[in-house]
């Protein structure tokens, strides 16, 4: 278990402050850029030094500001992988990795080494410079020569977001993979939900210095507790409006969406506890939006709107449909789907959505 | 037309490697204080050392002179130990050249050494290394190109120090007698065509010590 709470003062605007625990496995920090990630690893590892705070992994305390605990960084067996990983350039792939290996017996560094680099299926470039590798092999390399030390926790700061996403997804893959043997806390920050939904375990997400919340992934993108969450967990709509109507017995309540220009929508949201007139936001993934070519009549989805499709943008596994109807929703669909019901920009559509895919921030 | 006497050149090989020794070990040591380490009084040592740099030449031999001579600390330190003196010997040519080119290494290992990405070095320290370790295995090798062109210009100017070492170490012909010294001595008492010697002697080692930094340093940009 690795169990860090940080506080340190960055300047007037900023301060770090962030408390969590990390059990075995991979815990993803997810949030904006500046959100105070790349600093928290920084703490771990003993290259920032916090205001005040305690840092422990698997019961070893490295920090601890009360007691003037401060565990030099050389010491603290905290594998770190920086973002631009940080390969030493002099030196080939097997001769970095060897570098590290500094706790085993000389004569079986070598050997060390190589089965590393062997078992993240990188042996054949051993005898290359970091220059003369891909990212994805770098990246392997880093890992490699991050555990050759063994570490007690792993620290990796989005290693992957130079790459491309097939090579990334079997990289997250493998390293998942590889955990189930080592079991080490591993704190993996990221930008992407793919990752994160991925890698699985635990996610700390990360606002303005602070923990925003934690929890499964599933859970954290399926059901965003704030609407900054939401935000950061990409949830493509995200509206303001007025609350116009509740209705107590039917635990929903009407909400006036603004669009620009003056042009409103109207849509049934789950009961809150704002009163008529108070202004909210509503939040619908772009998965739970149903797209239909004609109205849809006899179904079961409270909110159908019509509108019209104003873009369409190709993503890597779907395609997103932004619709005009009175504020642009984004809705996506299969290339499939997209073919079957000949969407095109300006062509009529109809949007569905369930009341109970809304949510809403009061 | 008599033989030319090459006897100057030869010492002057010999204070100019001694001294480079000396300043290579001094400068990169300081080179990586000034740029790795924030203490109080940083700047300030950096401007001490860089003196020799602007000073005449008399006053650096002054203060070697009252550093070195028998009644200064150094001076009398070594006499005890050694039994004999710096002032007016080879040793004390060394050490003139030395102070002179110092601050040309000292210059030079700083660039050279912030111009490591601490990353590297943060990365071998999240590996369990120590910081000597660090500083042989990362620091050090990173910083080899500019540390040799630091080398290379430290060695060109301990090669033609004239001031200090004329004022430390004395005109000695055989003992204290450097090319530079040489050079002056030769015009002085009307023997031009020794000091032509010694003149085209130095200025192609300067040019070829000058030209080959720059390769280095050129080759440093390009990869």
């Amino acid at each position: 278990m690795l169990e860090v709470s940080v506080r340190k003062r960055l300047g007037p605007g900023f301060t770090l402050d962030v408390d969590f625990a990390a059990p075995p496995g991979v815990t993803v920090l997810f949030g904006a850029s500046g959100s105070g990630k790349t600093l928290t690893l920084r703490a771990v590892a003993g290259l920032l030094r916090p205001d005040a705070g305690r840092v422990s992994a698997g019961g070893r305390v490295l920090f601890d500001s009360d007691s003037g605990i401060d565990i030099p960084v050389a010491r603290r067996r905290v594998g770190y992988l920086f973002q631009n990983l940080a390969l030493f350039p002099h030196m080939t792939a097997l001769e970095n990795v060897e570098f590290a290996a500094g706790g085993v017996p000389r004569g079986e560094r070598r050997g060390r080494a190589l089965s590393l680099l062997e078992r993240l299926g990188v042996a054949h470039a051993a005898g290359r410079r970091p220059r003369e590798v891909s990212g994805g092999e770098a990246q392997r390399v880093a890992l490699a020569r991050a555990l050759a030390a063994s570490p007690r926790v792993l620290l990796l700061d989005e290693p992957l977001s130079a790459l491309d996403e097939p090579v990334r997804l079997r990289i997250v893959k493998d390293l998942k993979e590889l955990n189930e043997e080592l079991r080490l806390p591993v704190l993996y920050v990221t930008h992407s939900r793919d990752e994160a939904l991925l890698l699985g375990g635990r996610a700390v997400i990360y606002e303005r210095g602070r923990v925003a919340a934690e929890g499964s992934p599933e859970e954290l993108f399926a059901a965003p507790a704030s609407e900054t969450v939401a935000r950061l967990t990409g949830v493509e709509n995200i509206f303001e409006g007025t609350v116009v109507a509740r209705d107590e017995g039917a635990g929903t309540m009407s909400v006036e969406l603004k669009g620009p220009g003056g042009l409103a929508c109207r849509v049934e949201v789950p009961l809150g506890q704002s009163a008529e007139g108070a202004r909210v936001r509503v939040a619908v993934r772009s998965g739970d939006i149903l797209l239909a070519a004609e109205e849809p009549h006899n179904i079961s989805a409270r909110n159908v709107l019509r509108g019209r499709v104003s873009a369409i943008e190709e993503r890597s596994a779907h395609t997103l449909v932004r619709v005009e109807s009175g504020v642009t929703w984004a809705a996506s669909v299969t290339r499939h789907a997209l073919e079957q019901l000949g969407l095109r920009p300006d062509r009529e559509v109809w949007l569905a959505f369930k009341t109970y895919s809304c949510r809403v921030y009061e | 037309m008599a033989a030319i006497d090459l006897s100057p050149l030869w010492l002057s090989l010999r204070v100019a490697t001694l001294s480079t020794l000396c300043v290579v070990l001094a400068g990169v040591a300081l080179g990586w204080l000034l740029a790795r380490r924030r203490f109080f009084g940083r700047e300030a040592l950096d401007a001490a050392v860089t003196l020799p740099l602007v000073l005449p030449p008399t006053v650096l031999g002054y203060y070697l002179l009252v550093l070195l001579g028998r009644g200064g600390p150094v001076g009398r330190a070594y006499e005890a130990l050694t039994g004999s003196q710096l002032v007016f010997t080879w040793r004390g040519a060394v050490i003139a050249a030395a102070a002179g080119a110092l601050p040309l290494m000292v210059k030079t290992a700083r660039a050279a050494v912030a111009g490591v990405d601490t990353q590297y070095e943060d990365a071998a320290r999240t590996l369990g290394k120590s910081e000597w370790q660090v500083f042989k295995r990362v620091t050090l090798p990173l910083a080899s190109r500019g540390l040799l062109a630091g080398a290379m210009l430290a060695f060109a100017r301990a090669l033609g120090d004239f001031g200090a070492t004329l004022m430390v170490a004395g005109n000695i012909p055989g003992r204290t007698q450097t090319a530079a010294i040489a050079i002056y001595d030769a015009t002085q008492a009307g023997r031009d065509s020794d000091a032509v010697a010694l003149v085209l002697v130095l200025s192609a080692a300067a040019f070829a010590l000058l030209y080959a930094t720059n390769r280095l340093s050129a080759a440093g940009h390009d990869s």
